[in-house]
């Protein structure tokens, strides 16, 4: 691999943080420049995102563009980042929306300029990185700074209850991940023996694996837990609290019901940046989780709790419908409507069938542009009239038909009619959990969202732009102008083209979901997956090409999983 | 023969079916234009781009027509052997994960061949109709920008060889329809009525998706179960995806009805599916689920029971859209559908007999409601949807053929109603009522003339379309037998018959208020002005073709009787008829004779029909005018005034619910209980046991002291105790 392609990751990830310090220089009173200079770092990054997506090999190795650094050498950490085909598709999402984002805050935010900026890029690179991240630690950092620049985006540049919804934000997902940093340092201590610990994500998954398919085998069979090697042992004993807590904070981040409260607070305080950040990318952390990180590691457990979490994204999906139905703030409505679609996207992937998991990563970057364009829509709206209510509104399409006729196409992307992006992704989730174990009903109940979405978004589509105009404040308002226009274009055609052509880009999905659906079948004793068959390749890491990381052998893992489990064990020996 | 292979020979049948797309993007293109720069070419330009975008798919079309009708032009078939009297193209892969694909494919028969004539043809008139009807409008970009995209829509609707593909035109039309009801958008009730058509058409939405997912799996259960009765279909499924049109006829011939009927085959009907999630499942209860679940798509595009409701609040967009989409093309999308599925209908005689009866109940349901309505458009829709429900009734029965023909002859004589509900809406000053109508007939000739013979063709008066297409449906509910559901199936002919009854009545009252008599007192103008040639030509032509459509009734051969639109569609439900022979489920009679006597009994029907309500408004109610109503006659009047309280049944039993379920949801579950208690409640207990270890810490180095002391003294005991015996 040539040195621009190991490192195209690195520079996707920190030219914003680049360009954050070169806007940081810039003198506050310049708001144009620092506008610009901050578009211009979204444009070039999202000039190198494309090139990492399109780089991206379908048929090639599962992780690709790697590159591993020594960081912390004495815990194991290194440097590791590298994306699969699931990881590119949202990188490309981040990066598109990057561009967008700044052009839609053009006018909208006016003051302190320069620190929102600032946050904007922190929060660019922080997100790209956790999606690069091939170290669980790394993951961590970048998963952990997302939160600061959007707590700031709400509580500074946010309307009249910022403070609180910032708050709530940011307690709410650190509840949840701080349980998941508890369950990554258990990992870290139970899974390799002293001496040659990692946090690097594929050793440790190798790592696991022998252990993993014991256990579920277990399971399956109904066996004694005596006779299990030590490690498979630790890990059924202890594996379903880490998956829980894994699970809990990828469910606040997603949302999943019942912890979506937050979701409502921080979209409707939040900036039209902080919005469409957080419904385009934040969201999709969380689901990005749960793929990569809670249920490959932990199959068994999540095999258990499979059904439940199913159930609770079913619920979320008619629940957020019913929620949308009961609202009257814009802002809410549409939040609400990210609980139910992201309820798809949790519904698809626990159908463990590859349709399933396709349709939710799909689903995933419908999600990212059909709600961001609804937010930067809307946000044009606030902008113009300040309100979020839709009774303060009512015959808009008369006086901004331009605005109206953008709205109803991103509408009907949103409630998934076909030839749109929306339809591919909800086909192939609704597909793939009738073909899956799950129970019928589920199926059936997340098919009436496809009613309800229909009800609620036309309903609020009705309420603000048909009818007389009835306010004298709405008679005025102008229609969209040239930078709006060009900030929402972009959606249109992707929401078009990601409909009718929908194969690019479910090729680079589609050998990941394949790869996850073993890897989750793989807590299914009875399913037949081999532990090689779900190997992860491992990256040496530079310059010690053969001591690194190495895989221990089954019976030092269980050794070592089995000392560490007893309070004051001495290191076992690694043997050769 | 000869003639046809010497004319065609020009007609590159593998370049034809390449260019099939052809059809569907000219539509598109021209919607493309006329919706985004269609205010900077101005009105002519868009008239003439939007017309000639359909025209242009017209004269594809014909030729396409003209290349099916060759013996030797086959479609592709990877399910089996090559389609006669077809053409298709798969222009790869739509989308495909896991086991599952969709291809982008399309393809012609004879009874798509024949909608696509329909669908551009009467297009192309209504087009042209409405460049002189919107002549004053001023979103007239906006509004055939619309009317393209929907045509487009409509013809991949009628084109794709899968039920996905097919899905898209589906939900596409059903797009559009709300664009076009909800058109004068400033009217909240209109906007109301494109958005309740939306959501009523999502109802049925959802059975066609689940319907479609029940295929599939079926499709992927059998070639594991019983692999050599399957045939290609595994084969043909990898290769172009399982909903596939010509997959659904391999589905139907690889289940045999009964053990009985195949002695030693490895699946049957009766036998339960082995592995996967419809484990424990029959096949053919699997398959009669799925076919009921299409039922209700059908229902909901179709304008059915229970999903009828929409249709004649649609009525609110403007009359070109009413006559196109609301009562040609688009509503008649699930006859087509069920055309389609009928290899797997015939195997389910209790889905036929549903279907049946959806159809007849609707028919007699709306017809009774068409007898009171005054607004002329809201008796033609109420119309649209007991015609649709003879349709269903048809299918229902196993004549395919027939639905079809009446699919095809309703599309020329309502379109032709409609047109002329709009040209006399356009020469009254929008005047719907036709109470306060009269006269007509002097002051609207050519109007008058062409309303005349399309309500004479859809009262089904001897010789016109109307009167064949209706009687072949009655006459095969008549003579088919369906064992095990016989019963069902005389109802369903009662039904028919009483439909045929009150067809004749309320189109002949309709005509008689509007056309005959005098000029009502309430008139808004007083004396009407005929429309312009763009209006009155369609009409003409629509008119005549609602004569000539009979001609495809009439006996193929002398000597024969086998009607020539039954032998046309042969190629397209050979599968169908197979299916049918081998199982048996309906007993189609030989075709004996022309039915003299049902023809005679039709005839009679629609004298009787026409004759009372004839003499009603134009003797009867006239001379008593003033006086009231008997009790038990006003009562009906008003049942039937307010559709049988439909809507309010809906609101009652289905909205307000919902709508107060999910208030309570949100108020007392998300608000209260999830996060005031759960959210809050967690952070104040949080702050109070702050507050509470706040008292601890005095920052009093003396009681510091004495914790400490006396946490030692109890370290110490405790440690005594255990040391100590």
């Amino acid at each position: 691999m040539s040195f621009f392609d190991s490192h195209l990751l690195h520079a996707v990830i920190f030219l914003p943080l680049l360009f954050a310090a070169l806007v940081a220089l810039l003198p506050a009173a310049e708001k144009g420049q620092i506008r610009v200079a901050t578009l211009v770092a979204m444009l070039v990054d999202g000039v190198l995102g494309l090139l990492a997506y399109l780089k991206f090999d379908p048929a090639g190795p599962e992780f690709q563009l790697e590159h591993r650094a020594s960081w912390i050498d004495e815990f194991g950490i290194s440097f590791h980042t590298g994306v699969d085909g699931l990881a590119a598709s949202l990188l490309l999402l981040t990066v598109f929306l990057g561009p967008l984002v700044v052009m839609a805050s053009w006018t909208y935010v006016d003051e302190r300029v320069k620190e929102f900026h600032l946050a904007l890029l922190v929060l660019q690179s922080a997100m790209l990185g956790a999606l690069c991240a091939l170290d669980i630690i790394v993951f961590y950092v970048f998963f952990e700074a997302s939160l600061i620049p959007m707590y700031l985006l709400v509580g500074v540049w946010g309307s009249e209850e910022r403070q609180m919804a910032a708050m709530k934000f940011f307690l709410y997902t650190l509840v949840g991940s701080l349980l998941m940093l508890v369950a990554i340092l258990g990992l870290y201590f139970v899974v390799q023996p002293a001496g040659g610990r990692s946090f690097d994500y594929p050793t440790v998954y190798n790592g696991l694996l022998s252990a993993t398919g014991e256990v579920s085998r277990c399971v399956a069979t109904g066996c004694d837990a005596s006779t299990l090697s030590p490690l498979a042992a630790a890990l059924k004993a202890w594996g379903p609290w880490m998956f829980l807590a894994f699970a809990l904070a990828f469910a606040v981040k997603v949302p999943l019901f019942p912890v979506h409260t937050w979701l409502p607070d921080a979209h409707v305080q939040a900036p039209v940046a902080g919005s469409m950040i957080l419904a385009g990318v934040m969201l999709k952390l969380g689901t990005f989780g749960f793929w990569r990180f809670a249920i490959p590691l932990f199959p068994a457990a999540a095999q258990q709790y499979r059904t439940p979490i199913a159930l609770l994204a079913v619920v979320g999906i008619v629940y957020g419908a019913l929620m949308c139905l009961a609202q009257r703030d814009i802002k809410k409505l549409i939040a609400y409507s990210s609980v139910s679609h992201l309820g798809y996207c949790v519904l698809g992937m626990f159908a463990y069938t590859v349709e399933g998991a396709t349709g939710s990563a799909y689903q995933m970057l419908n999600h990212g542009v059909s709600t961001g364009a609804l937010f930067l829509l809307f946000g044009m709206l606030y902008e113009r009239r300040h309100t979020r209510l839709m009774a303060d509104y009512g015959g808009i399409a008369r006086v901004m038909p331009l605005f109206t006729a953008f709205f109803v196409v991103v509408t009907f992307s949103s409630i998934a009619v076909p030839g749109t992006n929306g339809f591919v992704g909800e086909f192939l989730v609704l597909l793939g959990s009738w073909k899956s174990a799950l129970p019928l009903t589920f199926s059936v109940l997340a098919a009436t969202g496809v009613i309800l979405g229909a009800a609620y978004m036309l309903w609020m589509v009705q309420k603000v732009f048909f009818g007389e105009v009835t306010l004298r404040e709405n008679q005025g308002l102008k229609d969209m102008g040239g930078r709006e226009i060009a900030a929402a274009l972009p959606f249109l055609a992707l929401i078009v083209v990601m409909g009718l052509v929908p194969q690019p880009f479910l090729d680079r999905l589609n050998p990941s979901s394949e790869r996850f659906v073993a890897r989750a079948a793989l807590g299914d004793g009875a399913s037949g997956v081999s532990e090689q068959q779900v190997m992860m390749p491992v990256m040496p890491l530079a310059g010690q090409p053969t001591a690194a990381a190495p895989v221990p052998s089954r019976t030092n893992k269980a050794l070592a999983g089995l000392q560490l489990l007893r309070p004051g064990a001495v290191p076992p020996q690694v043997q050769p | 023969m000869a003639l046809h292979s010497s004319m065609l020979t020009w007609v590159n049948a593998a370049g034809l079916a390449e260019s099939l797309y052809f059809i569907i993007a000219l539509p598109l293109l021209g919607a493309f234009i006329s919706g985004v720069f269609g205010r900077l070419l101005g009105r002519a330009n868009v008239n003439l781009l939007a017309t000639a975008a359909v025209a242009g798919s017209f004269m594809l079309s014909l030729l396409v027509f003209a290349a099916i009708n060759n013996a030797g032009v086959t479609a592709p078939n990877p399910f089996g052997d090559a389609v006669p009297y077809a053409l298709g193209h798969d222009y790869g892969t739509w989308f495909a994960a896991g086991g599952f694909r969709v291809n982008f494919g399309l393809a012609v028969d004879h009874l798509s061949g024949t909608l696509l004539l329909v669908i551009t043809g009467v297009g192309t008139l209504i087009h042209l109709y409405s460049t002189s009807y919107m002549e004053h409008d001023e979103g007239y970009w906006r509004f055939f920008a619309y009317l393209n995209l929907f045509v487009a829509m409509m013809l991949t609707l009628v084109m794709a060889d899968n039920l996905v593909l097919l899905f898209v035109g589906w939900e596409g039309v059903g797009m559009c329809s709300y664009l076009l009801i909800g058109f004068w958008y400033k009217n909240p009730a209109y906007a109301f009525a494109g958005r309740k058509a939306f959501i009523t058409n999502r109802v049925g939405d959802f059975g066609f998706l689940l319907g479609s997912f029940l295929l599939v799996l079926m499709v992927a259960a059998l070639p594991a179960q019983a692999p050599s009765q399957a045939g290609r279909l595994e084969a043909g499924a990898a290769q172009v995806g399982p909903l596939n049109l010509r997959g659904v006829g391999a589905l139907a011939t690889a289940l045999p009805y009964s053990a009985a009927k195949a002695p030693g085959a490895e699946v049957t009907l009766e036998s339960r599916v082995a592995s996967g999630p419809l484990a424990g499942f029959t096949y053919g209860g699997v398959l009669t689920a799925a076919l009921l679940l299409f039922l209700l798509g059908a229902a909901g595009k179709s304008a059915q029971v229970p999903l009828y409701v929409w249709l004649p609040d649609a009525m609110a967009g403007p009359t070109p859209v009413s006559a196109l989409i609301h009562a040609a093309t688009m509503v008649t999308a699930g006859v087509y559908l069920f055309c389609r599925l009928s290899p797997l209908l015939v195997l389910s005689p209790a889905a036929m007999a549903t279907v049946a009866l959806i159809g007849g109940t609707t028919a007699l349901l709306a017809a009774l409601i068409a007898f009171t309505q005054n607004d002329i458009k809201k008796v033609l829709a109420y119309s649209t949807v007991s015609q649709l429900g003879l349709m269903f009734l048809g299918v229902g029965v196993g004549a395919f053929w027939a639905a079809a023909f009446h699919l095809v002859t309703h599309a020329f004589f309502k379109a032709c109603l409609f047109l002329g509900a709009g040209s006399v809406m356009h020469g009254n000053g929008d005047e719907t009522d036709i109470q306060k109508l009269g006269g007509l007939r002097k002051e609207m000739k050519v109007t008058w003339a062409t309303f005349a013979v399309a309500t004479l063709a859809i009262t089904g008066v001897v010789p016109l379309s109307g009167f064949f297409s209706k009687d072949a449906i009655l006459h095969a509910a008549h003579t088919h037998v369906v064992p095990g559901f016989e019963g069902a199936m005389h109802v369903a002919y009662a039904l028919g018959l009483l439909t045929a009854l009150s067809t004749a009545f309320y189109m002949t009252r309709a005509y008689v208020l509007a056309f005959e008599g005098e000029r009502s007192k309430d008139a808004k103008v007083p004396h009407a002005h005929e429309s312009a040639a763009a209006m009155t030509a369609p009409l003409v032509v629509l008119a005549v073709l609602s004569v000539l459509g009979a001609a495809w009734a009439f006996p193929l051969l002398p000597g024969t009787h086998e009607p020539v639109f039954e032998n046309f569609l042969l190629p397209v439900f050979s599968v169908t008829e197979q299916v049918r022979a081998a199982a048996g489920t309906v007993l189609v009679p030989d075709h004996a004779g022309l039915p003299w006597g049902a023809y005679v009994q039709a005839w009679v029907i629609a004298l009787i029909g026409a004759g009372s309500a004839f003499f009603l408004y134009t003797r009867f109610f006239p001379s008593r005018a003033g006086q009231p109503l008997p009790a038990a006659l006003a009562f009906a009047r008003n049942l039937s005034r307010n559709k049988f309280y439909a809507d309010e049944l809906y609101e009652a039993v289905l909205i307000r619910p919902l709508k107060f379920v999910a208030r309570l949801a949100y108020q007392v579950l998300d608000a209260l209980v999830i996060d005031t208690v759960a959210v809050r409640g967690t952070a104040w207990v949080t702050a109070q046991v702050g507050s509470a270890l706040r008292l601890i810490q005095t920052g009093d180095v003396q009681a510091y002291a004495a914790i400490m002391a006396a946490a030692a003294l109890g370290g110490i005991v405790y440690a005594l105790s255990r040391v100590m015996p």
